[in-house]
């Protein structure tokens, strides 16, 4: 029963979603938005591999996301072909997570999180001013293409292709792909011997370690295996809107939405973060263009995103710490009660 | 019988503050070995020295004849000792089944090649520490004796050579404690050597082939348990104040 | 260098000791520590570019409000989930955190602002070095604050119930003494000592809804470096981050002050979690 009507709801959503190219609906936007949906939807799965299933909150995964970003540019503008730089973006962020999760996993709870702001940004400043500690050393001067490698504050442009339209369009499939790769990863993890142990490591380190989990080893590949993912996205982010920043793809409000959207839409679940994902882009979306009138006082709306997941994560840590997922789950429960309430009473009359 | 476990001048210090000192043990194959001392008198810690916890200071601990004191814990796990926690540590969100199933995936048993599915494995010893019908329960719904019990049944899982039991039948009514005895004696008919630390004396009297006594971190008994319970230097130290109430124990 | 150094020190050692004695009650991580220096730096804006002020008063005015605003927040929002892992705690203060950026973004707009008063600019020598008095004025008050909170916590009873129940909470309770009363208390002291610091940091830099955050990870810094019990503690702890961040301007870059700071947080966190005492410890007696 429950199963077919999944299917009768997902099937034409999947179908839409595919569509959505063809249907140049107002002008590309919604294409735009499904890719930023996806892209997000990617990096929250990942997030939730590590602060979900292994319990560590990271507010540091900005790093990746960058590091996966300038990867793509620095060696497409050397002339490597893009796609190949796709891979090598996820690896090298991912060994990033092992430079800094090695040391940084042996902290606990509070401490891995503060230590996580700390370094994501620190590493956001050293990208910030990287050229120019280049320029004052004789021996990485190599490194500078024309005086520049990350282009400091200003950042680097990726030439645009002569057809746009059908690049984006491949770009909307590719990460797609990319989101149904993510969320298989994050479902075989959750079902298999790996999630098992990440899932004690959350419950008790301890009594994990006595049972002979290698809780060291299974946080840094959980923290490998999300920064590979969210490296990958920063990855392709680059490659469609060809142009980056530190302060956008290192900036804290980056790491931030990777944490508040598991949080927010159910953490620790599969579908909670992609519930949270979308969420997040429909607030952004709608807020940050909204404007409400109340007779004389127009209020700009733009800036209330913030404020929408500010609440809504005292709301959840208070009062439901699974997120939408846990609300939809009360109110089912609440919704059977009633019917199973109402055919008694019919029954009853 | 072989040795399996055994502790040369093992000691932990906390600080300033030395929990264990030169503390020298032996644990044979088959063998049920009971750890009792007053409160504080650093059980647990040495329970902690052998599972890699807190790993000794000065000393050695040799498994087989292997230097275990500088493994980790998982490790330690898998070569074949694993321990309960007197205070019971469940994965609280996770149900009884999975809790056992983390023990039967990642201990001595999988790694051997032994156990092929986790959940078979994990079903089996929910089955011999009489779970069964709580595998869907979340652990944290679980009452104490139940939580104790998987502790067990987790510890069990890993299909331990050395199973350290540290106060498992604390807090439980004497129903309760009968029963856990009873599952005591079947770990050992199935081949599992135990060291258990036990306040009451009951339970540790009636199970044990041989008691070691620690008292403010040093060992100063050691032999049969009737033997034991003579000795006028842990009648001071440990039944001496409340003689009476040590002997309404025996009763 | 150096006496700026000391005297942004002092400053440091004010807004650390906020966040030490909120974890040492309460083993809580306070990201909201940031949003109060945040409020505070506006509210002092306020108070002295358009209401006149007197910008060295207020600080002392302000700081009993926020006392107030952080037992609400204490009794109301974070005692819920008090017996919860540590983790949601911090996520808690982190969507309060976010939620005072965002009433600032609407009342304030995301523009930067800056408090300049006659006192500003204004220097003084004392034997070929010279000071600013702006500085010299928010040293002296923050070392006067924490003076007093010393005395507070040294010969009150409230005082002492907040040290006891940072040493051990349970033994605490039993002995009779209301211990959410204390953390109620000890969470309005630190927010009170974060707007000083916010409203003392508003007369030296520039500032935005997003301030704060960096001088929270600062924090961190300090209070992990000087460890959590002492005041003395705290205070060293922030000389030897002023002194870093001058040296690494001397030796560096500039631009990479803050970065020598959240990188010393990180270093500090994994290699002496014990703080500076743990390692004099470990040297002294190997
Ligand atoms: N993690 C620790 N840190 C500091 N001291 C400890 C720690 N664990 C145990 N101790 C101290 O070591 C001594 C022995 O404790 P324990 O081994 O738990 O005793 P027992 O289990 O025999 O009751 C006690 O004085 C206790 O306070
Ligand atoms: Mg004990």
């Amino acid at each position: 029963m429950s199963r077919s009507w999944k299917l009768w709801v997902g099937g034409p959503v999947l179908a839409f979603l595919v569509l959505i190219p063809f249907l140049e609906l107002q002008g590309g936007y919604l294409q735009t938005l499904g890719f930023l949906t996806f892209l997000y939807i990617t990096m929250s799965t990942a997030w939730n591999i590590l602060g979900g299933y292994a319990g560590q909150t990271s507010f540091g995964h900005a790093t990746f996301y960058g590091l996966g970003a300038y990867t793509t540019c620095i060696l497409t503008l050397r002339g490597i072909p893009a796609l190949l730089t796709i891979p090598v973006a996820g690896m090298i962020a991912s060994l990033y997570g092992l430079l800094w999760g090695y040391p940084c996993l042996r902290l606990r709870g509070q401490y891995f999180a503060i230590a996580t702001i700390g370094v994501g940004e620190a590493t956001r400043l050293l990208m910030l001013n990287l050229d120019d500690l280049i320029k004052n050393n004789s021996l990485l001067k190599g490194f500078l293409q024309k005086g520049v490698l990350t282009g400091g504050a200003t950042g680097l442009m990726l030439p645009t292709p002569p057809d746009i339209q059908a690049y984006a369009t491949a770009f909307y499939y590719g990460v797609m792909g990319l989101m149904f790769f993510a969320l298989f990863v994050s479902w075989r993890v959750k079902n298999g011997k790996f999630g098992l142990g990440l899932f004690a490591i959350n419950m008790d380190m301890d009594a994990a370690e006595t049972v002979g989990v290698n809780t060291t080893r299974y946080k840094i590949l959980a923290l490998m295996l999300s920064a590979f993912l969210v490296g990958i996205s920063g990855s392709i982010y680059a490659q469609y809107v060809f142009y980056i920043d530190p302060q956008t793809v290192f900036g804290f409000p980056m790491s931030i939405a990777m944490v508040l959207m598991p949080i927010i839409g159910g953490i620790g679940t599969l579908i909670g973060p992609v519930l949270g994902a979308v969420f997040y882009i429909v607030v952004q979306d709608r807020i940050l263009t909204a404007n409400l009138n109340l007779g004389l006082i127009k209020l700009s709306l733009s800036s209330l995103h913030l404020l929408v997941y500010g609440g809504l994560l005292v709301l959840i840590i208070l009062f439901e710490p699974k997120g939408l997922l846990g609300v939809h789950h009360r109110f089912n429960i609440w919704w059977n009660k009633r019917k199973r309430r109402s055919l008694a009473a019919t029954e009853k009359a | 019988m072989a040795i399996l476990l055994e502790g040369r001048k093992v000691s932990r210090n906390f600080g300033g503050l030395a929990a264990l000192l030169n503390v020298n043990f032996q644990v044979r194959s088959g063998e049920i070995v009971g750890l009792i001392g007053p409160n504080g008198a650093g059980k647990t810690t040495l329970f902690r020295c052998i599972t890699g916890v807190h790993p000794p200071t000065f000393g050695r601990i040799l498994f087989k004849g292997e230097d275990i004191s500088k493994l980790m814990p998982h490790h330690i796990c898998v070569m074949g000792i694993t321990n309960t926690h007197q205070v019971v540590k469940p994965f609280p969100e996770m149900t009884v089944l999975d809790n056992v199933r983390v023990g039967a995936f990642f201990g001595k048993g999988w790694v051997r090649g032994e156990v092929k599915d986790a959940t078979q494995e994990a079903l089996r010893v929910l089955e011999f520490t009489g779970l069964t019908s709580k595998a869907n329960f979340l652990a944290r719904n679980l009452t104490l004796p139940d939580r104790k019990r998987l502790e067990v049944a987790r510890a069990l899982a890993t299909r331990p050579e050395l199973l350290l039991l540290d106060e498992v039948v604390a807090g439980l009514n004497p129903t309760e404690v009968d029963r856990m005895i009873r599952l005591i004696q079947q770990l050992r008919e199935s081949g599992i050597t135990i060291f258990m630390v036990e306040h009451v004396m009951r339970a540790v009297l009636s199970v044990s082939d041989r008691l070691i006594v620690l008292n403010f971190g040093e060992k100063i008994a050691e032999g049969p348990p009737d033997e034991v319970a003579r000795n006028p230097q842990v009648i001071e130290a440990y039944l001496g104040k409340n003689y009476a109430s040590g002997k309404s124990h025996y009763a | 260098m150096i006496v700026s150094a000391i005297l942004l020190a002092g400053l440091y050692a004010t807004m650390s000791y906020g966040l030490a004695l909120i974890y040492g009650v309460m083993k809580i991580v306070n990201l909201a520590h940031a949003g109060v220096m945040m409020w505070a730096a506006y509210v002092a804006f306020i108070l002295i570019v358009h209401l006149g002020a007197n910008p060295f008063l207020v600080p002392i005015l302000i700081a009993p409000v926020f006392f107030v605003f952080g037992v609400l927040l204490q009794r109301y929002v974070v005692q819920r989930v008090m017996g919860a892992p540590p983790i949601s705690s911090l996520l808690l203060l982190f969507g309060v955190w976010l939620i005072m950026q965002n009433i600032s973004y609407l009342v304030f707009s995301g523009d930067t602002k800056a408090v300049t008063t006659k006192y500003t600019l204004m220097t003084f020598q004392i034997s070929g070095i010279s000071i600013s008095i702006n500085r010299l004025v928010v040293f002296i008050v923050g070392v006067l604050a924490l003076v007093v909170l010393r005395q507070f916590l040294g010969h009150t009873y409230m005082g002492k119930a907040i040290r006891a129940t940072a040493q051990d909470k349970e033994a605490s309770k039993l002995a009779g003494i209301n211990t959410e009363r204390v953390m109620e208390t000890a969470f309005g002291i630190g927010t009170a000592l974060a707007s000083l610091a916010g409203s003392l940091m508003a007369l030296i830099f520039a500032f935005d809804p997003d301030f704060g955050r960096s001088h929270l990870l600062k924090g961190f810094c300090i209070v992990v470096l000087g460890g959590l019990e002492s005041m003395i503690g705290v205070a060293l702890g922030a000389l030897v981050l002023a002194l870093a961040e001058a040296l690494s301007v001397l030796w560096l870059m500039p631009a990479l002050q803050d970065f020598v700071s959240f990188a010393l947080l990180v270093i500090v966190l994994i290699v002496m979690p014990g703080g500076m005492k743990e390692l004099v410890d470990r040297l002294i007696r190997p």
